[in-house]
């Protein structure tokens, strides 16, 4: 039978080949580490049910290629994303220096109400540390995302970044600031929201009036 | 002494006199077993003042039980309704309460059949409302069952608990909700009967009223309040209402729990469900009101999407999200084409062109098609690497060999070129991509097969927005686009075309570019596509169905098979006898598979019959191919039309048809141009002669051949130019191949030109010529003889052995005997068709009478062979039966 959840949220992972990607949404799916993990042939897929603040929510997500070939397929999946997981290696300055780009593609193709969180994956190679946190961090603010640095090897803040954005994206949700009824939102409604809701209010009246017969 | 003796006579008198009155005996016997059977009868006809007479002076115990199931009288009166005799045996002293073998006292009996007035009298006397049986049932599950709510409003004040559960776990209202007896779950509930109650499995009343599709029900529950549970294996109210297809219901739900909306869409991706459930239940939601139609439509759309792009992921399982892909798919087209269930209500006016409202639910699926786009895009990209590779050595052939130059030379000629690089392209590419280049070859093969199944998902979308039969102008534009990638797919597999690719059988243009990859495929494999094809959207796929109505029976007059056949066929629609056939001879009674046979078997012969002049024999005299003086029958081209559509027909429903046509002749029917080769099978001499001439140098030879030539019409020769002025133009060295061909067509073509057309327009009716294109002239003919004989049973031996001593003639006879035609099948004996599909050849035995001959089953293959002592006896019996009976049929 069909898994029950509150929400569903799309989720992407994008950012420069070789960041970590796949091993993050492994490490956050499997608990594990990818050990020998290939470039991604376009964009993959995995998903998981969490719990954010008393909801369930379903993580739909995305895992797309970085390499350049795939780029035009990779944007294809942009639309209709809540949320997304902008990654680079924080030992190599070329995949940090890519960031505006993929923010670009982003924040222009999936929607400008994307929550975006920028992870500085491979925390744990930081003998190699070629982007300080400082630096990211100021980036990030500048272009008001999330930030925390993660490793898909020892499973640090993996977790944390996926829950951090489905918390934001739920806030919103509750905010009013998004609407998951609109279309291509990137957020669906789950069975299980309906154990919350009460009887519409009309039926009351409705019973009441049948009570008599 | 004397006058007791007296007495006694005249006691014994007056009650044979009473009894014979009566027609009945006056006295209850002394035992009460045989008192009781006595008495049995006049309680079931509630004879009340025989019953009391009876029982006035005798020792009769009205509790006495009796029968298999352990009742008492009581038990009788009450399942009777026979109020009277209920009082008298209550007055009696009879227990109200007594239970019967299974744990039901009269009030159950009373109750389950509605008897009003004994439930009233048996209440009187203090019967037990609350008494279970054995399976846990009271007298308000009987009255809930079968909705008896004017007796249960009475009876439901004396129960003590209105939720008493059965064996199961079922209260009045779970069985109530089942049989959707909406005034009884009314009165239940208003006797306080708990809404939302869960049985042994955690069925509540809401999952009931779903289970079996009770709307009306379900809408009372909902409307007061009840609560929408699983049941302990997690199955949902609306799971059940899907998988019986109940829309209704669906809809109810739907309204009371708006989010379910989306449970209901997200079921398509369930490969566990019936398609045709979910598509009934969409279909029906979709149809309630407009904002309905297309929120179903956007949702499925989005739904699609998803799995599209799933599919697309190279991890996921292709088989299952593909699947699971093209349902969905399917169910949106079905959905969009039933249209709004109120059409042009201003809608399309309100926009210009095809920007109507209704186009915008395909928006989601816009996504899924940019994708598969750039899918492709990028594999035609990998395929053009691949050549650079092979030629990389002849420099700036193209971008991949640019790549390469750049590695030799190193990061210099980076900064030379930044526009056309470095901007675009990601510095790991560069520093990664002798390994990129590596898998290369494998993102197809990886990719192919997905893909190929998201395009034709992409088909079905653009052909459910045409006409019926019309390809769209943007799939044509999207397979021209990608023709290189799509060729290189089904090259590398060519099971892709008749997995995917079935859009090519719709669309000529398309298909020609991929023929010669599917010639070139098993003939089975094209046989497979082609009958999926033509039965895809048949309602029953089911070959040969038996008709229920006597109108859809084909009556056929066995001595004028061929003109009683045409007028027959006629008066049918096509689309009748597309869906099944059923024969019956004027005066037989036999019908079924076998029958149908026959029919094709004899009409086959009859079309060819010399005498209608239709078709004429080959120089073999073994095929044939249309009489060009055919039109000695004033009626030849509708005949000619009716003898395609038999064929069509025949091969519509894989039936055999006794006639081999001529090369030439299978190639009109398949559109394939003739050629002179093909003058041979009509006339061989002359067939050399055009040989000759195109082997021969005729310039110096002086024949004095123009482009005409003389015919024979009926004795009068006429001369008839092969072209526009071809009387007057020389045939030459030069022109000499010309004139081969046109008088090629001429002899095979034009002379017959009307009868094929009208041929043709008959066959076509049952089979596309898209479709016929898949074979070749000399699989059309396919006729393959095998047979698997299975030689084990002792009993069966004989036969076999006598089959071996039969001569061909009486095997054939044999073969019509027991299956109805004397043909083996399309594929061989293993694809001998029966009624309901697939049915072997088969031997019964049946016991042996003297004489008796075997008979057969003609729809089931079957021949019922009595056990016979000797094989000589079976040997003469057999063939009695052939040489007597292998026409006709008579119930055996």
């Amino acid at each position: 039978m069909s898994e029950t959840y509150d929400f569903l949220f799309k989720f992407l992972v994008i950012g420069s080949a070789g960041t970590g990607k796949s091993c993050l949404l492994h490490q956050f799916i499997e608990n594990k580490f990818k050990q020998d993990s290939n470039h991604t042939i376009g964009v993959e897929f995995g998903s998981r049910v969490v719990n954010v603040g008393g909801k369930t929510v379903k993580l739909q997500i995305w895992d797309t290629a970085g390499q350049e070939r795939f780029r035009s397929v990779t944007r294809s999946y942009y639309r209709g994303a809540a949320g997304a997981l902008l990654v680079y290696d924080i030992t190599s300055r070329e995949t940090y220096n890519a960031l505006t780009n993929w923010l670009t593609d982003a924040r222009t193709l999936a929607s400008p109400n994307i929550v975006i969180i920028l992870c500085g994956n491979k925390k744990d190679l930081d003998a190699d540390r070629e982007v300080t946190f400082l630096e990211a961090s100021r980036f990030a603010q500048e272009n008001e995302l999330m930030f925390m640095e993660t490793s898909a090897l020892t499973g640090e803040n993996v977790e944390e970044g996926f829950l951090k954005c489905a918390r934001t994206i739920l806030n919103k949700i509750e905010s009013g600031e998004l609407d998951p009824e609109r279309m291509g939102s990137g957020i669906q409604y789950g069975d299980a929201s309906l154990r919350q809701l009460r009887q519409p209010r009309g039926s009351t009246a409705q019973t009441k009036q049948q009570c008599n017969c | 002494m004397m006058e007791r003796a007296m007495e006694q006579l005249n006691v014994q008198l007056n009650r044979l006199t009473r009894s014979l009155r009566r027609a009945r005996t006056v006295e209850l016997p002394e035992d009460n077993e045989t008192a009781v059977y006595t008495l049995m009868p006049m309680v079931m006809a509630d004879q009340h003042r025989s019953v009391s007479e009876l029982l006035l002076n005798s020792k009769f115990d009205v509790n006495y039980a009796f029968g298999r199931v352990k009742r008492s009288l009581l038990h009788i009166a009450a399942n009777c309704g026979s109020v009277e005799c209920l009082v008298l045996l209550l007055k009696r002293g009879a227990n109200p309460n007594y239970q019967d073998i299974s744990g039901c006292t009269p009030l159950h009996l009373a109750a389950r059949n509605g008897q009003k007035k004994c439930m009233g009298r048996l209440l009187e006397y203090n019967a037990d409302v609350n008494i279970c049986n054995n399976e846990g049932l009271t007298a308000i599950h009987w009255l809930a069952v079968n909705g008896r709510t004017e007796l249960l409003h009475d009876l439901v004040q004396h129960v003590s608990n209105v939720d008493v559960e059965d064996a199961m776990g079922q209260t009045a209202l779970h069985v109530a909700c089942q049989n959707g007896h909406k005034t009884t779950v009314l009165c239940l509930l208003d006797s306080g009967a708990d809404i939302n109650r869960p049985n042994v499995s955690g069925a509540t009343p809401l999952y009931f009223a779903c289970s079996h599709g009770q709307r009306d029900t379900a809408q009372i529950l909902l409307l007061r309040g009840a609560k929408y549970l699983p049941d302990k294996n997690g199955v949902t109210p609306l799971d059940l209402c899907v998988q019986g297809g109940y829309g209704e219901t669906c809809e109810i739900l739907i309204q009371h729990h708006g989010r379910l909306f989306q449970t209901l869409i997200q079921m398509t991706q369930n490969d566990d469900l019936k398609e045709s459930m979910l598509r009934q239940v969409l279909e029906h939601v979709s149809q309630q009101n407009d904002s309905n139609y297309q929120r179903i439509l956007i949702s499925l759309a989005e739904v699609g999407t998803t799995n599209g792009h799933k599919l697309l992921s190279l991890s996921s399982n292709y088989e299952a999200q593909m699947k699971s892909l093209l349902r969905i798919v399917r169910i949106f087209c079905h959905v969009f084409r039933l249209g709004p269930s109120s059409p042009n209500t201003g809608i399309d006016l309100a926009y210009n062109g095809n920007k109507t409202p209704r186009s915008q639910v395909f928006k989601p699926l816009e996504l899924l098609w940019h994708s598969l786009d750039e899918w492709l895009v990028l594999i035609s990209t990998e395929l053009e690497k691949k050549c650079g590779d092979i030629t990389s050595t002849s420099p700036g052939s193209d971008i991949a060999s640019l790549f390469l130059k750049q590695r030799e030379a190193g990061p210099s000629i980076v900064a030379d070129t930044p526009d056309l690089l470095s901007s675009s392209l990601d510095p790991e590419v560069m520093m990664k991509s002798p390994e990129a280049y590596v898998d290369g070859q494998d993102v197809i093969s990886m990719t192919a097969n997905r893909l190929s199944a998201v395009i034709q998902a992409f088909y079905m979308c653009c052909s459910c927005q045409m006409p019926q039969g019309m390809t769209s102008p943007c799939f044509i534009e999207f397979v021209c686009k990608h023709d290189e990638v799509l060729k290189c797919f089904v090259t590398r597999n060519p099971k892709i075309i008749f997995n995917h690719f079935h859009f090519l059988l719709e669309c000529p243009e398309l298909m020609s570019r991929f023929m010669h990859i599917i010639k070139g495929q098993p003939f089975k494999d094209r046989c497979e596509w082609f009958y999926e094809h033509l039965l895809a959207g048949q309602p029953d796929s089911d070959m040969v169905h038996r008709p229920v109505n006597e109108n859809d029976i084909l009556l056929i007059h066995r001595e004028s098979i061929f003109r009683s056949s045409c007028e027959v066929v006629s008066k049918f629609t096509n689309e009748k006898l597309k869906q099944g056939i059923a024969v019956r001879f004027h005066g037989e009674e036999g019908m079924g598979q076998g029958v149908v046979r026959e029919w094709f078997d004899i009409l086959s012969n009859e079309i060819i019959n010399p005498d209608y002049a239709l078709f004429t024999q080959s120089a073999d005299g073994t095929t044939f191919q249309p009489n060009s003086n055919s039109s000695v029958n004033p009626d030849h081209l509708n005949y000619f039309r009716f003898a395609g559509q038999i064929l069509g027909l025949a091969l519509y429903h894989r039936q055999l048809v006794n006639i081999y046509f001529t090369r030439s002749f299978y190639k009109h029917i398949l559109g394939i141009p003739v050629n002179y080769q093909d003058v041979s099978s009509i006339d061989p001499e002359y067939a050399k002669n055009l040989q000759w001439i195109l082997d021969n140098d005729i310039s110096d030879l002086g024949l004095e051949l123009t482009f005409s030539v003389e015919t024979d019409v009926f004795g009068a020769m006429e001369e008839v130019p092969l072209k526009p002025g071809g009387t007057s133009i020389q045939v030459t060295q030069d022109n000499k191949a010309e004139y081969v061909q046109l008088v090629t067509e001429l002899r095979m073509t034009r002379a017959i030109q009307p009868q094929i057309n009208a041929f043709l327009q008959g066959f076509h009716t049952f089979i596309p010529p898209s479709l016929i294109q898949l074979f070749d002239e000399y699989e059309l003919r396919n006729t393959e003889y095998t047979s698997g004989y299975d030689l084990e049973e002792p009993v069966i031996q004989w036969f076999w052995d006598v089959v071996e001593g039969l001569t061909q003639e009486e095997r054939v006879l044999l073969l019509q005997f027991v299956t109805g035609s004397s043909r083996v099948p399309h594929g061989g004996f293993a694809f001998l068709m029966g009624g309901s599909g697939l049915q072997k050849f088969t031997i019964a035995a049946v016991p042996y009478t003297s004489n008796l001959l075997p008979t057969s089953s003609t729809c089931i293959n079957m021949l019922k062979l009595p056990e016979y002592p000797s094989k000589d006896v079976l040997r003469d019996r057999l063939l009695v039966a052939l040489h007597c009976g292998s026409y006709g049929y008579t119930m055996a």
